[in-house]
C-alpha cells in the first residue's frame, strides 16, 4: 500500500510541476480568465526549485540529525530529567506557527537564505526530538532487559534493538518535519530567500495570476515529489535492512 | 534535600540570571527601524537575577513540598516584577534627553530572562502538584502585567510606544484574527462530519476522503492559499453571481477555506476515532435495547467519543490560529497583516506586535480546550462512579 501511496504522490508532483511550466500555465491561466502578466521562465523556475530544495533539505538535515541525536541522548538513563523540558519546549514551539517563526527570525537574523535556514532548522528540531523520544519510549522495557540479560552492550541494544523497533514512528516524525521544511522554505520568500514562494509573493503583490499559478503549482509539486522520494527511500530501506 | 533537586528549574534560573547580568538588557536606537546599540542592566536587573536564582532553588527542591513551590512561584513572580521595573526604568533613563524618535527596546538578555522565568513559573506550578497552582500563578502573572501596563512603568519601552501608535489597528487585527480562525474551525467542522461518517462506514468514499485529506497536508500553505486565490477568481469570472453571496478572490474567503482544509485532518481523524471508540459490547447492548442507528450514533457513540474528539478540536484550534496568520498575505487582514507590514518595513516591534498575540492566542486556546477536556473526563468519571453505586434506573437519562 505504501508503495502505491508514494507512486500517487510522485504522479501528482510531476503533474503539478508540468502545470507550472510557462507553456502549460500560460494557456491555462488565460482559459480561466485570470490576469496573465509575464510568465516565470522555465529556467528561472528550475533555479528557484533548486534553491528551495537546498534550503528545505539543509534545514531538514540539521533538524533531523540533531533532533534524533538529542532524542537518543534524552532517552538514555542519564538524560531522563530532560524529558519534561523537551515536552514543555515542544508544546511551546507548536504555539508559534512557521510564518511567525520566519517573521521573528527576520529582525534577529536578518534577510536572506542563511537566516531562513537557521529558523527552519530550529523550528523542525522540536518535532523530531519529541517524535524520537516518544518512539524510543514505545520499546518495551522487558525487551531491553532481555537484550541486556543475553549480554548485549548498551550500544548494541541501541543499534540492534531500540532503533529498529522504533524506526517506523521515527521515520514518520522525520517525514512530517521534511514536509514542514519544504512548506516553511516557501515562506522564506517573505524573508528575502529566493524559493518557489517568491513567484507567489510577487504574483500576489502585482496581481499577476500567471506568477501565482506557476508558483503555487511548482511549490506544491515539489512538496509532493519530496514526499514521494522520502516514501520510496523508506520502502527501499525497509527492504534492505 | 539537594540530592533530589531537579536540574531543570536550576538550569532555567541560571539561564535567567546569566542573561540578566551578562547580556544586554536593552538596546537604544535613534529610530524604530534601525537596530539599536546594546546597554547593560543596572542594580535592579541584578536583584532580578538574585530572585531568579532563589526561585530556581526553591522550585528545584519543591517536589512533594507545596510550601517550597509556593515560595518559589512567589520568588519567580518577584523576579519578573524586578525585570519589568529594570527594563522600564532603564528605558526611561536611556531616552532622557534623546529625540522623540529614539527607541529603547528589550535586548537579548531581557527576552531570554523573560522566557526562562516564564518556564520557571510553569515548572513551579507543576511542582506544586495542586490543581489551583497553575491558575494562581497565571493570575499573579496577569496582575503583574496589568500593574506594569497600568502604572506606566513600561510605557517607554519600544514595544509599548509602537502599540500606542497602532492600538486601534492591532486590536482590530486581533478580533479579525479570532473571527478568521473561528470561521475556519466551523467550516472544517461542518465538512468533517460527513467525512468522518464515511470513514466510519469503512467504504470506498472514506478511503478517498482519507487520501485527499492527507494530500492536503503535503501542500505548502502558501501554495494552497495562492491556488485558492487563482481558483476563486476563475470561478467568479465564470459565475459572477457568486459575488453577490459575498465571495471574493482575495480577502477572508481564500483564507478561511485554505485554513479549514488543513484542519480536516485532525477533526476527521479524531471524530471518526471517537465514534469508533465505544466497546463493541456497549454497541451491542445499545442495539439490543432497541436504539436506532441514529440514536446509537448520537446517544452512545458521540458522548463516549467526546474526549477523543475534543483532543482533535484542540489541535485544530491551535492550527487554525497559526494558519490564519497567512491570511494577511491574501488580503484577509488579521494579525498576519500586522506581521507582514512589519516585515516589509523591517520594523521588529511591529512584527512582534503581530506575532506575540498569535502565540498568546494559540497557547490560550490550547490551555482552555485542554481544561475543558479534563473537566469532561473527570465529569465522566464521576458519572460512572455514581452509576456504579446506584441502581442504574434513569441515571443515564
Amino acid at each position: 500500500m505504501s508503495r502505491f501511496a508514494g507512486l500517487g504522490a510522485a504522479l501528482l508532483g510531476l503533474g503539478l510541476a508540468a502545470v507550472s511550466h510557462p507553456d502549460l500555465a500560460g494557456p491555462l491561466v488565460r482559459a480561466l480568465g485570470l490576469q496573465a502578466g509575464t510568465p516565470v521562465p522555465a529556467g528561472r523556475l528550475l533555479w528557484l526549485a533548486e534553491r528551495h530544495l537546498t534550503l528545505a533539505l539543509g534545514g531538514f538535515a540539521l533538524a533531523g540529525g540533531i533532533g534524533v541525536m538529542l532524542g537518543i541522548l534524552a532517552t538514555r538513563a542519564a538524560g531522563a530529567p530532560l524529558r519534561d523540558a523537551i515536552e514543555t519546549l515542544a508544546a511551546a514551539a507548536q504555539a508559534a506557527p512557521p510564518v511567525v517563526v520566519v517573521g521573528l527570525a527576520l529582525p534577529l537574523l536578518g534577510f536572506g537564505a542563511p537566516p531562513t535556514l537557521l529558523a527552519l532548522a530550529a523550528y523542525g528540531l522540536m518535532p523530531v526530538l519529541r517524535g524520537t523520544v516518544d518512539a524510543l519510549a514505545t520499546v518495551p522495557a522487558e525487551v531491553r532487559g532481555a537484550a541486556a540479560a543475553i549480554g548485549m552492550t548498551p550500544g548494541q541494544i541501541l543499534w540492534r534493538i531500540e532503533l529498529p523497533l522504533a524506526a517506523r514512528p521515527i521515520l514518520e516524525a522525520l517525514r512530517v518535519v521534511m514536509l514542514l521544511a519544504v512548506a516553511t522554505a516557501a515562506l522564506g520568500a517573505l524573508a528575502g530567500a529566493p524559493t518557489l514562494g517568491t513567484p507567489i509573493v510577487v504574483g500576489l503583490q502585482n496581481q499577476n495570476g500567471l506568477h501565482l499559478v506557476q508558483g503555487a503549482a511548482a511549490a506544491a509539486g515539489l512538496a509532493f515529489l519530496a514526499d514521494a522520494a522520502f516514501q520510496a527511500a523508506r520502502a527501499l530501506a525497509r527492504r534492505w535492512i | 534535600m539537594i540530592r533530589d533537586a531537579s536540574p531543570y528549574p536550576l538550569a532555567l534560573a541560571v539561564l535567567a540570571a546569566a542573561s540578566l547580568v551578562g547580556l544586554p538588557l536593552l538596546t537604544l536606537a535613534p529610530n524604530r527601524l534601525v537596530p539599536g546599540l546594546p546597554h547593560a542592566g543596572g542594580p535592579v536587573a541584578g536583584a532580578a537575577a538574585v530572585l531568579a536564582l532563589v526561585a530556581g532553588f526553591l522550585i528545584a527542591v519543591a517536589r512533594g513540598r507545596p510550601g517550597f513551590a509556593a515560595a518559589g512561584i512567589a520568588a519567580a513572580l518577584a523576579a519578573l516584577a524586578a525585570l519589568g521595573l529594570a527594563t522600564g526604568q532603564g528605558a526611561t533613563l536611556l531616552l532622557d534627553g534623546k529625540p522623540a524618535a529614539a527607541r529603547a527596546a528589550l535586548g537579548s538578555g531581557a527576552w531570554l530572562a523573560l522566557l526562562a522565568l516564564l518556564g520557571l513559573l510553569g515548572d513551579g506550578a507543576r511542582a506544586a502538584g495542586r490543581r489551583l497552582a497553575a491558575p494562581l500563578a497565571l493570575l499573579g502573572l496577569a496582575a503583574l502585567a496589568a500593574a506594569g501596563l497600568g502604572s506606566g512603568v513600561l510605557d517607554h519601552l519600544s514595544l509599548a510606544v509602537e502599540y500606542r501608535g497602532r492600538a486601534g489597528a492591532v486590536n482590530a487585527a486581533i478580533l479579525q484574527h479570532l473571527g478568521l480562525s473561528a470561521a475556519a474551525l466551523v467550516l472544517a467542522g461542518l465538512v468533517a462530519v460527513p467525512l468522518a461518517l464515511a470513514r466510519l462506514d469503512g467504504g470506498r468514499a472514506g478511503r478517498i476522503a482519507d487520501g485527499v485529506i492527507g494530500g492536503v497536508q503535503v501542500v505548502p500553505a502558501l501554495a494552497l492559499f495562492a491556488g485558492l486565490v487563482s481558483a476563486l477568481s476563475a470561478l467568479l469570472a465564470l459565475v459572477p453571481a457568486l459575488r453577490g453571496l459575498g465571495l471574493a478572490a482575495v480577502g477572508p474567503t481564500p483564507a478561511v477555506i485554505g485554513t479549514a482544509a488543513y484542519l480536516l485532518l485532525p477533526l476527521v481523524r479524531s471524530l471518526s476515532a471517537g465514534l469508533a471508540s465505544p466497546d463493541p459490547a456497549v454497541l451491542d447492548a445499545a442495539r439490543a435495547v432497541g436504539l436506532t442507528p441514529r440514536q446509537e450514533l448520537l446517544r452512545v457513540r458521540l458522548p463516549l467519543g467526546a474526549p477523543i474528539l475534543l483532543g482533535g478540536v484542540r489541535v485544530a484550534a491551535v492550527q487554525s490560529i497559526g494558519l490564519s496568520t497567512l491570511g494577511g498575505l491574501v488580503g484577509a487582514g488579521g494579525l498576519g497583516a500586522v506581521v507582514f507590514e512589519g516585515m516589509a518595513q523591517f520594523a521588529s516591534d511591529l512584527i512582534l506586535l503581530g506575532a506575540l498575540p498569535v502565540v498568546v492566542l494559540s497557547l490560550a486556546a490550547d490551555r482552555l480546550l485542554s481544561l475543558l477536556g479534563d473537566r469532561l473526563a473527570s465529569g465522566r468519571l464521576a458519572d460512572t462512579r455514581r452509576a456504579g453505586t446506584r441502581p442504574a434506573t434513569g441515571g443515564a437519562a
